[in-house]
């Protein structure tokens, strides 16, 4: 039961981040846009090229559905109402993600196209510069939770949210949040206008929608795990604890939307740059003030 | 929609999809964007949505005519395209071979708004008809190739042995025919398939599985999916599903007759009857180009059309490149005999050391893969073809397919022009600065004959120009800003480039805010001088001219020392480091300069024929095109041209691509290209 | 029990199976997937012996390092993408024997060393994460901080090494 509500939640949300994407790409908002393209999909030809690795094509976007279902079942969406609560929560959450690596390689790889390719191989450089600051602030958070489970840790951001407590994980976690989901302004693997649609190139119909399916729920999974932990979960007044963190989600979905719409494509080199150069040292810094705090405020 | 439609009879839920079909078109324009707004057409505006490629697009949109060599590229690229697919011609000629437009309109935003509303109607009516026919054309067949098993960069249009490795090329295409050749409805040609058809001759194969055929209907033995008629598959551009199998070496490696000669590719002195391992170096040994031919295929789905959809020469092709060219570019054979002669084990170190080396000392595998003519990100009419070392490009062979335009109107002096045809054919040589050389030819020609131009005219000719420059650089920037992944901003520009079109002085002055808004826009996006700066930086020389020159710190502007622009206030615009960044500062810079140059002239027309009567001699003259000082010489005689010599500023970019491109990373690279605003239709070989 | 059992044997298989596709296959990535899910098995293979933790490390650390695995295997071997149908064996008769001399010492291992009586119940996932945080910044910590300070000098002296080479390359 539980299993049903949120696979249905994740869907919902799904379906309100597709709405969202489309108005931050055409500043429409069309509510029922979501149904039209994804039933114009169904419709569409599907089609495997030449010489492709068939199974690898077949797989990528299976695998890039499970890992974004993997990482949103450890994570809560209201006391009692998360698939499973993992001891491990928090680092099951980055185990799930890394499989998005895999399944953008796989699918860079399968279609045997250069295009696909190249945005495939581009991902594994974006994943060397985002997958620290993905660890290193729930670090941070874990040791204020002093817990790895997901649902204590919404439960240590009673009094103050994380996002208060440590603003400057906060605003790491986001941007990798970003990059690991691949929206833009990072969105080197599918960069429309330069590689004609990337690892999405050699995909259409209904391989192409099952591949924009996962890709918004992986979008739901990262705006949701930035709400565990760092806007107090389902934590909020008057409305029941599941409406705050849909609620929390999506706004965090629509931040990065609306932010990545307002950024020019970044360069690999200056985001890779950018992280090392800053975002860790700052992530270090963050571990270590939260450390301090940790000790000096019981 | 005979070859657009899918195959097969409506039921409930294919009504549904169709009618979605016709809510969400995504559109993919030739020959490119850029001159569709020229041409005045908004088509975000008009419903239509972007589409990244081909593969997602689900309408051609033809705007103007299109020369011969772009509809071949541009039939590629509706085979590559998904059914249900559709063809619309705005105010386009002759079509083939692409098919026959399904919905015609003339050039005018108001034609396009109805046409995509028919389309929408022919969509959510005729995307499934049980009698859709394929898609064949020539330029999708003809391509029989050799490529060397070994170096897939070794292409050849006839049989023969590889330069590099002395192994005998393996015919590409015509190993599909030779598999499908007993089985006349799998044959590759239009022509045999419906022969085929006609023969009453049906077999029934699984979609995913192509070596299952059968005389009747039924299920796959293998998984249990409906077998569809064979022919069914053939039907397009590219075989739905069937497509299956690959042609590669490793089906010929299992399959390879008896026959048969084995090899091995690094070795190819060691030869044996049947397949095995290589004594030195213990590679699976490859049949040679023998096996090739008899590698029975039959069962194996795929037709010719579906090979050069796929294949590496589309124009604009996703899977232009494959994993084979990924392997070994021109490995010395001394080197690798040398080294697996006292081993059996292949040292890496030794293997690489004669592959052709990136200056960062990394031996690694080079792909070419092209862009263009029809790449959405790119000029359209810009052939690209870049060699990738990993993501950085190691060299680049810049074309520009569509610019015997320009040479044809250079030497159409020749034949001895009448004077008012010749600067129409100038004018429409280049979709996108027509203005520009109409004017050109007028005052290249006006002062062949002695003419003085009356100063109203030219005041407004001016003011025309400078529309132009507007509308040509508000097109750069919505190009040049999608491509940053700026869509809003990009959108914006567009619907503002659309409507310069034809605009007189007081449309442009109730734009000029929004314009103003959107430049601001993009002047305070943040990050974006970051992201620019450095990229495509060219050093200001004699021969660079435009933007590009002034954005590299050179006043090269012909309309400095015009009178008449002196009288309307002209001062260029020019910018020190001559890279992408400083380009896009000129044209936003040129763009708010334009808004007022226009509103001091007051008038814009470009109307009217240059009168020289029937004068004789010799003229030039230079006028800044959008992209540059044009300059153009003419003789005359008795009101004729006899001679014209042309010189273009696109044509210099175009040499420059090479050097602009080398040791970029691939998207800086395609950033560089795209900041020049290169228009290949004005190139002059 | 008898779940957990099944569980074992069948990601065991697993991991068995797609490390023989490791040396089947013709294509390099292939092979790096394939050892990634080969890891990835045995990653669930420790989920399924109540070992969370590691489990879920184990799964983490394999998706990330196999793939940059595989990108060196592309950049660096010939025919990645397996047109020429290489072969990912070489050296036979060593890597038999040392293979079978590896997993003969596994199994004596596994069969002689005496584990002493069974768990019944192994504790909680959060009670064993707790542990093995003691453990390492406890007794282990010396070992681990050693190793992963070796580690960083290595990595540290690998650049500084690459990078004077090129420059002295620059100004040769």
């Amino acid at each position: 039961m539980t299993t049903v509500a949120v696979l249905a939640a994740l869907l919902a949300g799904a379906y309100a981040v597709a709405v969202l994407e489309a108005w931050a790409r055409t500043g429409r908002m069309r509510p029922g846009g979501p149904l039209f393209a994804a039933a114009a999909l169904i419709g569409r030809e599907s089609f495997v090229p030449r010489k492709p690795d068939r199974l690898f094509f077949e797989a990528a976007p299976v695998l890039l559905l499970v890992a974004a279902v993997l990482a949103a079942a450890v994570l809560p969406w209201a006391p009692g109402l998360v698939i499973v609560d993992l001891a491990t929560g928090a680092l099951f959450v980055n185990a799930a993600f890394a499989y998005v690596l895999v399944a953008l390689i796989m699918a860079g790889w399968g279609p045997d196209g250069a295009y696909a390719m190249v945005g495939g191989w581009r991902f594994l450089g974006q994943l060397i510069g985002y997958s620290m600051l993905i660890v290193m602030p729930i670090t941070a958070v874990a040791m204020r939770a002093e817990s790895l489970v997901t649902t204590v840790i919404v439960d240590s951001q009673a009094g103050v949210w994380n996002i208060v407590y440590q603003p400057l994980g906060f605003v790491l976690f986001f941007i990798a949040a970003m990059a690991l989901a691949f929206l833009p302004p990072f969105d080197l693997p599918t960069a429309p206008g330069e590689l004609a649609g990337g690892v999405e190139a050699e995909y259409a119909g209904r391989r192409l929608a099952v591949l924009r399916l996962a890709r918004a729920l992986l979008v739901v999974a990262v705006a949701l795990a930035t709400t565990v932990f760092y806007l107090g979960g389902w934590r909020g007044p008057w409305l029941p604890p599941w409406a705050w963190t849909g609620l929390k989600t999506l706004a965090v979905a629509a931040a990065m939307f609306a932010l990545g719409g307002r950024l020019p494509r970044v360069r690999e080199a200056h985001f890779l740059a950018w992280c090392w150069k800053l975002g860790i040292p700052l992530a270090l810094l963050n571990i270590f003030v939260v450390g301090l705090l940790v000790l000096a405020v019981p | 929609m005979i070859h657009g439609a899918r195959r097969g009879a409506w039921s409930g839920l294919r009504r549904l999809t169709a009618r979605a079909q016709a809510q969400m078109l995504a559109a993919i324009v030739v020959p490119g964007p850029e001159v569709a707004a020229a041409l005045g057409l908004d088509l975000a505006g008009a419903g239509l949505l972007p589409a990244a490629s081909p593969r997602h697009a689900s309408v051609l949109v033809v705007a103007g005519a299109l020369p011969a060599q772009l509809r071949e590229a541009a039939a590629v690229l509706y085979a590559q395209m998904m059914r249900p697919r559709a063809v619309m011609a705005l105010g386009a000629g002759t079509l083939a071979p692409l098919p026959g437009a399904d919905v015609v309109a003339e050039l005018s935003q108001p034609a396009l708004l109805d046409a995509v509303r028919r389309l929408r109607r022919a969509i959510a009516g005729g995307a499934f008809r049980r009698d859709a026919a394929g898609f064949d054309a020539p330029v999708l067949r003809s391509r029989t190739e050799y490529v060397c098993p070994m170096h897939p960069e070794v292409v050849r249009d006839e049989p023969g042995s590889c330069p590099k490795c002395g192994m005998t090329l393996v015919p590409r295409e015509a190993q599909d025919e030779g598999g499908h050749a007993p089985d006349a409805v799998d044959a590759s040609t239009g022509m045999e398939m419906e022969a085929g058809r006609g023969g009453g001759e049906s077999a029934y194969t699984c979609p995913m599985h192509p070596e299952v055929v059968r005389d009747e209907p039924g299920s796959c033995p293998k998984c249990g999916m409906t077998l569809v008629p064979r022919e069914a598959q053939d039907e397009g551009g590219h075989a739905p599903d069937a497509v299956d199998a690959s042609t590669g070496m490793e089906m010929e490696a299992g399959r390879g007759g008896g026959e048969s000669a084995y090899t091995c590719p690094m070795h190819p002195e060691v030869v044996r009857d049947e397949p095995g391992s290589c004594p030195k170096c213990g590679m699976t040994l490859v049949p040679r180009a023998a096996a090739a031919k008899d590698a029975p295929e039959a069962g194996h789905a795929a037709d010719a059309a579906s090979e050069a959809a796929g294949g590496r020469h589309a124009p604009m092709d996703p899977s232009g490149a494959e994993h084979s060219a990924a392997a070994h570019t021109g490995m010395d054979h001394g080197a690798m005999d040398h080294v697996a002669g006292h081993s059996t084990f292949m040292s890496m170190v030794a293997v690489t050391r004669d592959l052709p080396r990136s200056p960062d000392g990394l031996p690694m595998d080079w792909i070419e893969v092209p862009f263009g003519p029809l790449f959405p990100g790119l000029p359209g009419g810009l052939s690209l073809v870049l060699t990738l070392d990993g993501d950085t490009v190691a060299g680049a062979a810049a074309q520009a397919p569509v610019a015997a335009a320009a040479a044809a109107v250079a030497d159409a002096g020749g034949r001895g022009l009448p004077a008012a045809e010749f600067a129409r054919r100038l004018g429409a040589m280049d979709p996108l600065a027509p203005v520009a050389y109409r004017l050109l030819a007028r005052r290249a020609l006006e002062c062949a004959a002695g003419v003085e131009p009356d100063s109203r005219g030219a005041r407004a000719r001016a003011g025309a120009a400078e529309r132009e420059r507007l509308a040509s650089h508000l097109a750069w920037l919505a190009v040049f800003l999608g491509r940053l992944g700026l869509e809003v901003h990009a959108r914006r520009s567009w619907g503002l480039a659309a409507s310069m079109r034809g605009a007189d002085a007081a449309r442009i002055a109730g734009l000029a805010a929004a314009v103003r808004v959107l430049v601001r826009g993009v002047r305070r996006t943040p990050l974006l001088e970051t992201r620019l700066a450095g990229i495509g930086r060219l050093a200001a020389d004699g021969r660079l001219r435009g933007p590009v020159a002034r954005a590299a710190g050179v006043a090269a502007d012909g309309r400095v020392g015009d009178p008449v622009y002196g009288a309307l206030g002209f001062e260029p615009v020019t910018r020190p480091d001559g890279d992408a960044r400083a380009r896009l500062a000129v044209r936003l810079d040129e763009i708010e300069q334009s808004l007022r140059l226009v509103r001091a002239a007051g008038v814009l027309d470009d109307s009217g024929v240059p009168g020289i009567g029937a004068a004789s001699g010799t003229g030039e003259a230079l006028v800044e095109t959008p992209r540059g000082g044009a300059r153009l010489a003419v003789s005359v005689e008795r009101g004729r041209v006899t001679a014209a010599r042309l010189d273009t500023p696109s044509t210099v970019l175009l040499e420059r691509i090479g050097s602009l491109v080398a040791q970029c990373e691939l998207g800086d690279a395609l950033t560089a290209v795209a900041s020049l605003d290169l228009s290949p239709w004005e190139v002059v070989a | 029990m008898h779940a957990q059992t099944f569980f074992i044997a069948f990601f065991g298989l697993a991991a068995v199976w797609f490390g023989v596709a490791v040396f089947r296959t013709s294509s390099m990535v292939r092979s790096a997937l394939a050892l990634l899910f080969s890891q990835t098995a045995i990653g669930a293979m420790f989920l399924a012996m109540q070992t969370e933790f590691l489990g879920v490390l184990q799964i983490m650390m394999m998706a990330t390092e196999m793939s940059i695995m595989a990108i060196f295997m592309v950049m660096y071997m010939m025919d990645p993408g397996g047109l020429g149908a290489m072969e990912m064996t070489h050296q036979k008769r060593f890597s038999i024997a040392a293979g079978a001399i590896g997993g003969g010492a596994a199994l004596a291992v596994a069969v002689l060393t005496p584990w002493g009586p069974v768990v019944a119940q192994a504790p909680a996932a959060a009670q064993q994460t707790r542990a093995l945080g003691l453990e390492l910044l406890g007794r282990s910590m010396l070992v681990f901080e050693t190793a992963g300070v070796t580690i960083l000098t290595a990595m540290i002296a690998a650049t500084a090494v690459a990078v004077r080479r090129r420059e002295g390359k620059a100004a040769r």
